[in-house]
Parts: structure tokens; C-alpha cells; sequence
């Protein structure tokens, strides 16, 4: 009997892990039959089934002849069923904002805010997204500045460079029928400074204004020489004058 | 809570004309402004000190972070509540329709297994009752 257990688990420590061994794993070794335990194991988990069945299925359905036969769960009075904007009072709002046309741009939103404010804010620096990935630093109080540190807000006379000239700019209002000019006080006038791009334009305005002028005189001498009411016909125009009389 | 949001805005608009003003200082700058331009750079900090004091009172609040995208692309806001709220009802809609559906095919099965098992579905309404319609 020793040599026969010795030949099955004796040679464990030669042959290497226990494990591997105890499963029979090993070289040219049965694998073992099957213990006592772990036969009872095996009808002790069948007498579980069988008698706690019942007691793993849930209770609503357990003294029904329908098997897995649930209850009805008990619904919530709010379902998608309900108009929901009706439930929480958003008509108002629904027909504000879906009713009308809702103006695409931001300055529609803002109209009294200065600056391009139409363009996305990744270009200029602007964006509030940069704001939330780096915050700015908090915590330290505001404090008027003093005399030493106003020194440092000495500035040089003259106009702004020209990179820096149109960011006070507003962009160019439509022109609306009704003409309500509501002036700021200190509203940017065109810069006035020489610039290369002024003299473009004023050398355009010049241009157009002369032209605009003789345009002017003609339409009106032309509504005079057909008007009946025009006193006397000049010499210009003999064929009409003469075909009269 | 409007009246919070009417002191904020109003401490904003008075910074914003702040600014502006500050800019055309600058824009052409001359001696003389540089009394006026320290006055507007105090104005600026107690103006920044002003919405500080209101920060508090608006603690609670939460702007959702898709209204920012939109402002950042230079949009409407409102465009983003306007699309809210159709989506909402959308799907309100959509799941509307899935509930209809979803009866309707409750009381098809029900009067076809009648026909079919007509002693079991007996036994499943005397259990159930006349299940009211959902």
C-alpha cells in the first residue's frame, strides 16, 4: 500500500510544482480517479438545486403556474408619452426660440458689444475655451494703482501702429431704412493720419464726386428739356421748339 | 436670481464702455490724456473689483460647456437652446412612437395567444387583471 501511494504522490518533489502533479500532470502518470470529496461535493451541489430551486427564483413568481413570471413593475407617471415641454412649462420658451428665426451671429446676440466679435475666438486669442484649459490666476485682490506704478502707463503721442489701429473698430452696421443714429460719446472718427490706403481713399472720393456732380446736372437737364412746365427752350434744341410753333 | 444676473450685467456693460473709451485714449494718444487715461486704468480695476463681489452671489450657477463652443465660433448662444430644445422634443417624439408601438403590440400579442392558449392567458389575466393600458 505505501508503494502504491508513494508511486502516485511519493515522486511530487522530483517531478516539480505540486500542482501539476496532484492533476497528473505529469510525464507518462494516470491522471487520478476522483476523490471521495470531491463525489460528495457533487451530490451536495445537486441537493442544492433541487432544494433551494424555488428559493432562487424571485418571489413574484414563485406560486405562479407561469415560470419567471413577474410582476408588473410599477410605472412612472412621467413617460416620453407626455408632451414634455407642456409637463415643465417650456412653451414660452419654445416658441421664442423655435418659433422665430434665430439670428446666426454672435453680435445679434451682443449688439452693443464693441469689436469683431463675429470671428472665432481661436483666432485673436479670445476663445473661452482657452479660459477653462488654463485658468487664470485667482485669489489676489484688485488694487488701484499708485503713482510709481502709473508711471509705467507713460505713453508716446501720436496714432497706434497700424497692426493695432482696428481693434477698437466696430464691424459695419447694415443700413437700415429708418436712419436712428445713436451717437457714443467719443465714438472713433476714420483716423485722419496720412496712411497709404487714406490716400486711396480720398483719391477715390475725389474722383467720385466730381463724376457724381456731372451726373447729377445731366439727369436734371434732362427732366428740364422734357418737363412741360420748363419756361423756354434754349438754343440746344431747335427741332423741339421749332416743331411747336 | 434675475436681479443677480442684472447687477452682473450692468458692472460688465460699464467695464466693457470702460474699455472702449480706453481704447480710442490710446488709439491717439496725447499729453493731456494721460490724466484721463489713469482715471479709466482705476476705473478698470474697480470695475474688475465690482464683478469680483459679484462672483459670489453666482456661485451656483452652471453654464453648460457646449454654449461656450458656440460662443467661441462666434455664434448665437441661443442657437444652442434653440437645438436643445428641438432635440428634446424629438425625442420625446421618438420614444412617444416606441410606446405606442410598444402597446400596441401588447394587446395584438394578448387577443392572438387568447385565440391560441385560451385556458392560459384566462389564468394570466385572473393573475394580472385587465392590465390598464399603459
Amino acid at each position: 500500500m505505501t508503494e502504491i501511494f508513494s508511486s502516485l504522490y511519493g515522486q511530487n518533489d522530483a517531478q516539480g510544482p505540486p500542482g501539476s502533479s496532484a492533476l497528473g500532470f505529469g510525464p507518462g502518470k494516470p491522471p487520478p480517479p476522483p476523490t471521495q470529496n470531491q463525489v460528495s461535493m457533487s451530490v451536495q451541489i445537486q441537493h442544492q438545486l433541487g432544494d433551494e430551486g424555488p428559493a432562487l427564483r424571485k418571489p413574484g413568481a414563485m406560486n405562479e403556474p407561469f415560470y419567471l413570471l413577474r410582476e408588473i413593475p410599477v410605472g412612472n407617471e412621467l413617460t416620453g408619452n407626455t408632451n414634455l415641454i407642456t409637463h415643465y412649462s417650456l412653451e414660452h420658451a419654445y416658441n421664442k426660440f423655435c418659433g422665430k428665426k434665430v439670428k446666426e451671429k454672435l453680435s445679434s446676440f451682443l449688439p452693443e458689444l464693441p469689436g469683431m466679435i463675429d470671428s472665432p475666438g481661436s483666432q485673436d486669442g479670445s476663445a473661452l475655451r482657452s479660459l477653462i484649459e488654463k485658468p487664470p490666476v485667482c485669489g489676489n485682490s484688485f488694487s488701484p494703482l499708485t503713482g510709481a506704478l502709473l508711471t509705467g502707463f507713460r505713453l508716446h503721442t501720436g496714432p497706434l501702429p497700424e497692426p493695432y489701429r482696428l481693434m477698437h473698430i466696430q464691424p459695419p452696421k447694415k443700413k437700415s431704412k429708418h436712419k436712428h443714429r445713436h451717437h457714443r460719446p467719443q465714438d472713433p472718427i476714420p483716423p485722419e493720419t496720412p496712411s497709404d490706403s487714406d490716400h486711396k481713399k480720398k483719391k477715390k472720393k475725389k474722383d467720385d464726386d466730381p463724376d457724381r456732380k456731372k451726373k447729377k446736372k445731366d439727369k436734371k437737364k434732362k427732366k428740364n428739356r422734357h418737363s412741360p412746365d420748363h419756361p423756354g427752350l434754349t438754343g440746344s434744341q431747335p427741332n423741339s421748339s421749332n416743331s411747336l410753333r | 436670481m434675475a436681479e443677480k444676473f442684472d447687477n452682473l450685467e450692468e458692472h460688465l456693460e460699464k467695464f466693457v464702455e470702460n474699455i472702449r473709451q480706453l481704447g480710442i485714449i490710446v488709439s491717439d494718444f496725447q499729453p493731456s490724456s494721460q490724466t484721463g487715461l489713469n482715471q479709466k486704468l482705476n476705473f478698470m480695476i474697480t470695475g474688475l473689483q465690482d464683478i469680483e463681489k459679484c462672483r459670489q452671489q453666482l456661485h451656483d450657477i452652471n453654464v453648460p460647456l457646449e454654449a461656450f463652443e458656440y460662443i467661441d465660433q462666434g455664434r448665437n448662444p441661443q442657437l444652442y437652446t434653440k437645438e436643445c430644445l428641438e432635440r428634446a422634443l424629438a425625442k420625446n417624439e421618438q420614444v412617444k412612437g416606441k410606446i405606442d408601438t410598444m402597446t400596441k403590440f401588447k394587446s395584438l400579442l394578448i387577443s392572438e395567444l387568447g385565440k391560441v392558449f385560451p385556458e392560459e392567458m384566462a389564468r394570466y389575466k385572473a393573475i394580472h387583471g385587465d392590465d390598464p393600458p399603459s
